[in-house]
């Protein structure tokens, strides 16, 4: 470049020259100055100024079309889909093809590599932005799942800020305007929670701590959680308020401290259960030993009593057997589709004799409607013939106990009636409780406490039914208990609310 | 002039088998099958000692003791508590509080209530304040073995782990 300017320079020098060597040469011819070879040297020289100039104007002509050329073909060479070679081949042969081509080669070779980085590079782009987007529906996933987790989550920065909370640890904060990254001190509610943080975040090296937290919310609930809480590497050289310090997981135990208080009540219920019997085997088992009693008809009777009193703590084992064993499901539930008003009229059998000898009159009034039912026959029978023997035992003598049955709104419903003692609504209330005797008819008729959750757990749990109670204090109490009756019979009844009161003979198969 | 007892116990097998044994140790026993008719009988015979049941119906042991407690003249009557419960019963705070003298942990032996009655009853004779029975003999369970319950939480006896 440099060069064909300066030639330019030198072609414009030359062509001045020769123009002033010819305005000499005229000059002197003009005004007559004689020797005339003043005039053929000045035009000679001007002449010779002239050629020198244009050969080298036309030189760098040349030159530049040259270029021009080689740029074309370099764009042509450079542009997808024209064969290279071709272009070569037209390139009109001269002194500057050899040199040209070799300076072509290498910035087609270069260009051929730029292409070739130009592609790679897109092809990186686009991986990235595959990778991109898969990283930003993972984060979404991340964010749902956290979001959605019911353990309370936190994370702090290392200046004990909070950086980020799932929704499940907002009832852990005050409500406030969102801030940005508050302190953890300030917004967090339970000051136990706040001091654990804190000495996490203070901690030097990595590590975790669970501890156990009690809180009792401003609404007054008591929310009970385990804290793990693990302190982070330093991360990087930079510290940076936005990355993580101490991240904690709060588990709500609140159920399994429920349940353990539940599981403690029940043992020392059991335990006092036990206590009792075997309190009355002691005592007179040691008032025979120490060889108190002398009379052999006290003797006979403290005996009975220890009998009576080993019965009850049998009966006692055997009911808690059979509770621990249907609600831990050990016992196969063998159900079939069976006749309700036939396990009825065999729990009435059971229950007649105890009936009669309490003057009390049993009654039956069951549906004339075949009852389907699909149940464990003997289950079935134990709760009849349990609810049947309440009503006896808590009925005077004298009173009157009635078993009813009927088909009510797709369920087969039965329910036993007396006119004993009654509940309060209290006693309604806690009456299926494990060991829940009504105080002041304890004395009424011995009991375990365990017969009503027994039968509860088996109508309700074992067949997807109901039992109830409704009573009124020195009424009398109805214990009701709907069962889903098979698919197949109200199927038939064109899913309408069949009951009692529109009897259908046919129906009764 | 025998000593006159009240027992208040709702399982009528342990009534009679205590009754027994105090009455042929030559003691005047009553019984009362609940807290309200334990204190009807309380009121009516001015008894030297009440032993009762905890859990009762219509009036329970505690209301019994308290009811004892709220009548000045009765301030000094020993009172001995029988239990089937676990561990929801602290005796200690029975002691302080009601002055209840002891608690028998029930199945409990005959003997060992005999003997009881025999110190409290004597002791009072003798004029000497009456206190609280040593840990020992009033709450038998306590001085038994001990569970290993390192990881229990709970406590035990009233006292926490």
């Amino acid at each position: 470049m440099r060069r064909t300017s300066s030639e330019k320079i030198l072609a414009f020098g030359m062509m001045v020259l020769s123009a002033v060597s010819l305005l000499l040469g005229a000059g002197a011819a003009w005004r007559g100055f004689t020797p005339w070879i003043v005039w053929l040297v000045g035009g000679c020289l001007g002449g010779m100024c002239g050629l020198a100039a244009g050969w080298l104007l036309w030189r760098n002509f040349c030159q530049d079309q040259a270029a021009l050329r080689s740029l074309n073909y370099l764009a042509e060479l450079t542009t997808e889909g024209s064969s290279g070679q071709e272009a070569l081949a037209r390139f009109p042969s001269g002194p500057h093809k050899d040199a040209f081509f070799a300076a072509l080669r290498k910035v087609a070779e270069a260009v051929s590599r730029l292409r070739e980085r130009c592609q790679e590079a897109d092809h990186l782009r686009t991986r990235q932005e595959v990778r991109l987007r898969r990283m930003q529906s993972e984060y979404q996933q991340m964010n749902t799942i956290l979001s959605g987790l019911a353990d309370p989550m936190l994370a702090l920065n290392e200046y004990g800020e909070l950086v980020w909370v799932n929704p499940s640890a907002e009832v852990l904060l005050v409500r406030r305007e969102k801030q940005d990254r508050p302190p953890a001190a300030e917004v967090i509610e339970c000051p136990k929670l706040v001091e654990l943080l804190q000495t996490m975040t203070q901690r030097k090296t990595t590590g975790t701590r669970c501890e156990d937290i009690e809180w009792t919310d401003p609404a007054g609930k008591t929310h009970y959680y385990r804290a793990v809480v693990t302190k982070l590497g330093a991360g990087s050289e930079h510290p940076d308020s936005t990355a993580l310090s101490v991240v904690a997981v709060l588990r709500d135990i609140g159920d399994q401290k429920a349940l353990q208080k539940r599981h403690a009540e029940f043992v020392s219920s059991v335990s006092h259960e036990m206590k009792t019997p075997l309190a009355g085997i002691k005592a007179y088992v040691e008032l025979l030993a120490d060889g108190e009693v002398d009379d052999p008809e006290t003797q006979q009777e403290f005996f009975r009593t220890i009998a009576g009193q080993v019965e009850r703590l049998q009966r006692l084992v055997e009911n808690l057997l059979n509770l621990a064993r249907i609600e831990a499901g050990v016992v196969q539930v063998r159900k079939q589709a069976q006749s309700l008003n036939e396990i009825l009229e065999e729990a009435l059998r059971v229950t007649q004799p105890a009936a009669e000898g309490k003057q009390i009159r049993l009654e039956a009034d069951l549906s004339p409607l075949y009852l389907n039912v699909y149940v464990d026959r003997d289950m079935l029978l134990q709760t009849a013939i349990n609810l049947l023997s309440n009503a006896v035992k808590y009925t005077p003598s004298g009173g009157q106990v009635v078993l009813r049955s009927r088909l009510e709104d797709r369920y087969a419903q039965f329910e036993v009636e007396d006119t004993g003692v009654g509940l309060s609504e209290e006693d309604c209330r806690r009456v299926f409780e494990k060991f829940y005797r009504v105080q002041k008819d304890a004395n009424m008729a011995s009991g375990t406490g365990l017969g009503l959750p027994l039968a509860k757990h088996i109508v309700e749990d074992v067949h997807g039914g109901s039992l109830t109670v409704q009573s009124k204090l020195g009424e009398g109490s109805v214990f009701r208990v709907r069962l889903p009756l098979l698919a197949r019979h109200w199927d038939n009844e064109a899913g309408g609310s069949a009951t009692d009161s529109d009897l259908a003979p046919a129906a009764s198969s | 002039m025998p000593k006159r007892l009240l027992l208040c116990d709702d399982e009528i097998a342990i009534l009679r088998a205590a009754e027994f044994k105090l009455k042929k140790a030559g003691y005047e026993v009553h019984i009362a099958s609940d807290g309200q008719a334990g204190w009807e009988l309380i009121q009516r015979l001015r008894p030297d000692m009440v032993i009762t049941d905890c859990q009762m119906p219509r009036m329970n042991g505690l209301e019994l003791v308290q009811r004892i407690r709220s009548e000045p003249s009765l301030q000094n009557l020993p009172v001995v508590m029988l239990t089937a419960k676990g561990f929801e019963l602290r005796p200690e705070e029975l002691a302080q509080k009601w002055n209840v003298l002891a608690v028998v942990a029930k199945p409990f032996s005959p003997r060992e209530l005999l003997q009881m009655v025999d110190r409290i009853l004597g002791a009072a004779a003798e004029g000497a304040a009456v206190g609280p029975i040593p840990a020992e003999t009033s709450y038998p369970e306590s001085a038994g073995p001990r569970p290993d319950l390192a990881s229990f939480s709970s406590a035990w006896d009233g006292q926490p782990l």
